[in-house]
């Protein structure tokens, strides 16, 4: 079974427009959640979300020159991230379009970050929007399709708040399996008046600066961003720099609720046991792990017992999510792109917001960025309808 | 080898529970809807929670989740998912103004909730997937599913699909101009070729494993490419047969995605003038309306079809003059740029 290397990575997110820039705000806790400035919600000035810091027509005109009109910013975002990510792993344009390049795309949003254009063009008798062709999950991964003119399998996956990490999961699998030579994997999403009204809806969202982990936590904080990378195997190297390997993954499903986790967490556990047990690895070997960490009461407890359940001691954990949000359908890929860079550099990053621990499990995350030894990370993604994935990547 | 167990179909036409496709029910007002069984096996208080695609996928699952051991994984396609629940979500950030909203129909609107709610239902913690690539999120799923077979060859997989029709789907569809501005019956509609096909729905769910004894088909091999290039769906399919039939050889039947729109036709007559008079040429859509994942209602036709080795008549578009039907190749195209081929068999017995 062929190994597989991570050779390329791009992301935008509220903290910043690149990978650098991400890991510059991750280094020195600028946290991007703050008012709503970019998309229309009664919600503007109550519930902090985490916002890219450009307007649609901004990122429209920097990707485009001349703005698509039908591209939504769910994709705007995805062709950012995947464009930073191709540029970075040096492939030639020819290789990227050819016929032995996967690309898998995820998203839990897709155009529906167009909430009152999708609610006209509903209705409407005739007319309708530049939108029609785009308020669907796929039309993320499409537009990067046509962008790059990408001739290889072509998939998009929706497993919720877990739908990126298994993008990177189902790209890693097409090239063991010989459907693919590399895959460009990730996902997006955009903040969006039927997202912040669904949260909102199930109790869920914090009008205070999310603090995960925390014993006083209240909720999660909705961000946008996405992030992609670029996968190929050992044998198509020849001495090219990679960041990381991607050792082990696990997909399994909570089968507890359709929006809450079960007690003591046993769709995380197995996803997390499922990890190592592909990687080979023991849970002693996990050096640092980019937790879920959504700052739901739900989520933070039951993730922190599964965590309980599977280490004799708990490594060092943190969640991103406290700077950049919840980012949904892209989280996974974009803390996949964190817990590579923490490898990368040797360093562990801040959850920010967090005072005192949740007394049913004492758990403390990792408060401040710190130098650590890391050979071995893990990354969770946890979503609705129970859908747990875990990453492990490892040094190169 | 991956095969094909028993499988379900809730499609507009009868298919479910008891099957006879020697007759065709007819469309209204351009949808073909799906004709829903009572599904005695969902209690009743969850059923009411449910919305129609949810609804279907989980009644189809239901007899083969009573038939077979706990599923190794449970691999679903659906491109939109709950589209009734999302826009009557949609409608009450509107009605009441972003105010305090009840959460069930945006948890039902979510693609994944299908995968959920079948897990939930029989507390299955394995690998579970939603893939939602529009017109090919089915080839997606049974590519998932050829994987995993692969990876665990002992295991037992459900597969399956689920899309429905909404007012509001349709809608903006129909302003897109992918279905008919004027009345058309699925009966008719390949005899005046036209700009727009009709709308369908439809849930298909079926056992995998890697099992020759008891299969009902046997799943040889699927390819998607994105193209608009006619020449290249040629190319791609002639590769696609030459890897997976014996050199020289050619299908005993071409099953093909041909909707009744102008647009399409370039493809389903280059993919069917490749072969000569002797292969039969049969269509399905007028049985069960153009969707996302319509390729499932293919895939099942052709399960019922090299099983009996007979092509119901009302499929027909080419007679062909060959004397079984063992391997059928399935042809989809899904609004130009989207095309699949998949190639299933009967079971060879020993």
């Amino acid at each position: 079974m062929s190994r597989i290397f991570i050779t390329g990575m791009g992301l935008i997110s509220a903290i910043g427009d690149s990978v650098e820039e991400n890991r510059d705000s991750l280094i020195n806790e600028h946290c991007g959640i703050g008012h709503i400035r970019f998309y229309k919600t009664a919600y503007a000035g109550k519930l902090p979300t985490a916002e890219v810091k450009h307007t649609t027509d901004e990122l429209n005109k920097k990707l485009f020159g001349t703005p698509d009109p039908s591209v939504t910013r769910t994709s705007l975002l995805a062709l950012h991230a995947a464009g930073e990510a191709i540029r970075d792993s040096q492939l030639p344009s020819k290789e990227i379009s050819s016929a032995e390049t996967a690309l898998v795309g995820a998203s839990t949003v897709g155009g529906m970050c167009l909430t009152d254009e999708l609610y006209h063009d509903a209705r409407a008798r005739d007319g309708g929007t530049p939108y029609l062709s785009s308020y669907d999950y796929a039309s993320v991964t499409l537009a990067i399709r046509e962008r790059y003119g990408i001739l290889g399998e072509t998939a998009t996956i929706n497993t919720a708040c877990s739908s990126s990490a298994n993008a990177i999961i189902y790209g890693a699998r097409l090239i063991r399996h010989g459907f693919a030579k590399r895959a460009i994997v990730g996902g997006a999403d955009s903040l969006a008046k039927f997202t912040i009204n669904g949260f909102n809806a199930l109790n869920i969202l914090s009008s205070k600066i999310c603090a995960p982990f925390d014993r006083d936590r209240s909720g999660l904080n909705l961000g946008e961003g996405a992030a992609f990378l670029v996968l190929e195997k050992e044998e198509d190297l020849n001495g090219k720099k990679t960041y990381a390997e991607l050792t082990g993954f696990g997909n399994k499903n909570d089968a507890y609720h359709a929006s809450s986790n079960s007690p003591e967490g046993q769709g995380p556990y197995l996803s997390m046991m499922e990890a190592l047990e592909r990687s080979g690895l023991g849970p002693q070997d996990i050096s640092y792990i980019n937790a879920h960490g959504t700052g739901t009461e739900n989520n933070d407890e039951t993730e922190s017992r599964a965590m309980l359940r599977l280490f004799d001691q708990v490594p060092p954990f943190s969640s991103t999510k406290s700077l950049t949000g919840h980012t949904l359908g892209a989280a996974g890929a974009m803390e996949a792109v964190f817990a590579i860079q923490s490898l990368v550099y040797q360093e562990m990053y801040p959850s920010l917001s967090f005072q005192h621990p949740i007394p049913e499990t004492g758990l403390v995350p990792v408060l401040h960025y710190t130098r650590h030894f890391i050979r071995h990370v893990m990354s969770n993604s946890f979503g609705f309808g129970g859908n747990c994935s875990t990453l492990i990547f490892s040094k190169s | 080898m991956p095969y094909f167990h028993q499988s379900v179909c809730i499609s507009p036409q009868n298919s479910f529970p008891e099957t006879d496709l020697s007759r065709i029910r007819e469309s209204k007002n351009n949808w073909l809807e799906a004709t829903e069984p009572d599904y005695p096996g969902i209690p009743a208080a969850v059923k009411r929670r449910m919305g129609k695609s949810v609804r279907m996928a989980v009644g189809a699952s239901i007899p083969l989740l009573k038939k077979f051991p706990p599923p190794d994984g449970m691999v679903i396609a659906t491109a939109n998912g709950g589209m009734e629940d999302c826009i009557r979500f949609l409608n009450q950030i509107h009605e009441y103004k972003e105010g305090l909203l009840t959460p069930g129909s945006f948890v039902q609107s979510t693609s994944n909730a299908a995968a959920a709610q079948i897990a939930i239902l029989t507390k299955n913690h394995n690998y579970n997937i939603t893939h939602v690539h529009r017109g090919l999120a089915f080839e997606n799923a049974l590519l998932d599913v050829v994987m995993l077979l692969k990876e665990n060859p002992q295991a037992g997989y459900l597969l399956g699909s689920t899309d429905e029709i909404s007012a509001y789907n349709y809608n903006i569809d129909r302003i897109a101009g992918w279905f008919r501005d004027e009345p058309v019956l699925n009966t008719g509609l390949f005899e005046k070729p036209a700009k727009g096909t009709i709308a369908g729905e439809g849930a298909f769910m079926v056992w995998m494993n890697n099992e020759r004894t008891a299969a009902q088909a046997e799943m040889m091999a699927v390819k998607t490419i994105h193209t608009v290039d006619p020449g290249l769906v040629l190319k791609t399919m002639e590769k696609f047969l030459s890897e997976n039939l014996p050199s020289g050889e050619t299908p005993d039947l071409v099953l093909t995605g041909e909707n009744g729109d102008i647009r399409m036709a370039p493809y389903i007559d280059i993919v069917e003038s490749y072969f000569n008079e002797s292969v039969p040429v049969a269509r399905f859509k007028h049985f069960c309306g153009e969707y996302c994942t319509a390729s499932s209602f293919a895939c099942w036709l052709a399960i019922q079809i090299v099983q009996c080795g007979f092509v119901p008549p009302l499929l027909i578009k080419k007679k062909g003059s060959r004397s079984s039907c063992k391997r059928i190749l399935i042809y989809n195209n899904y609004r130009d740029i989207q095309h699949a081929f998949i190639l299933i068999s009967a079971v060879e017995r020993v």
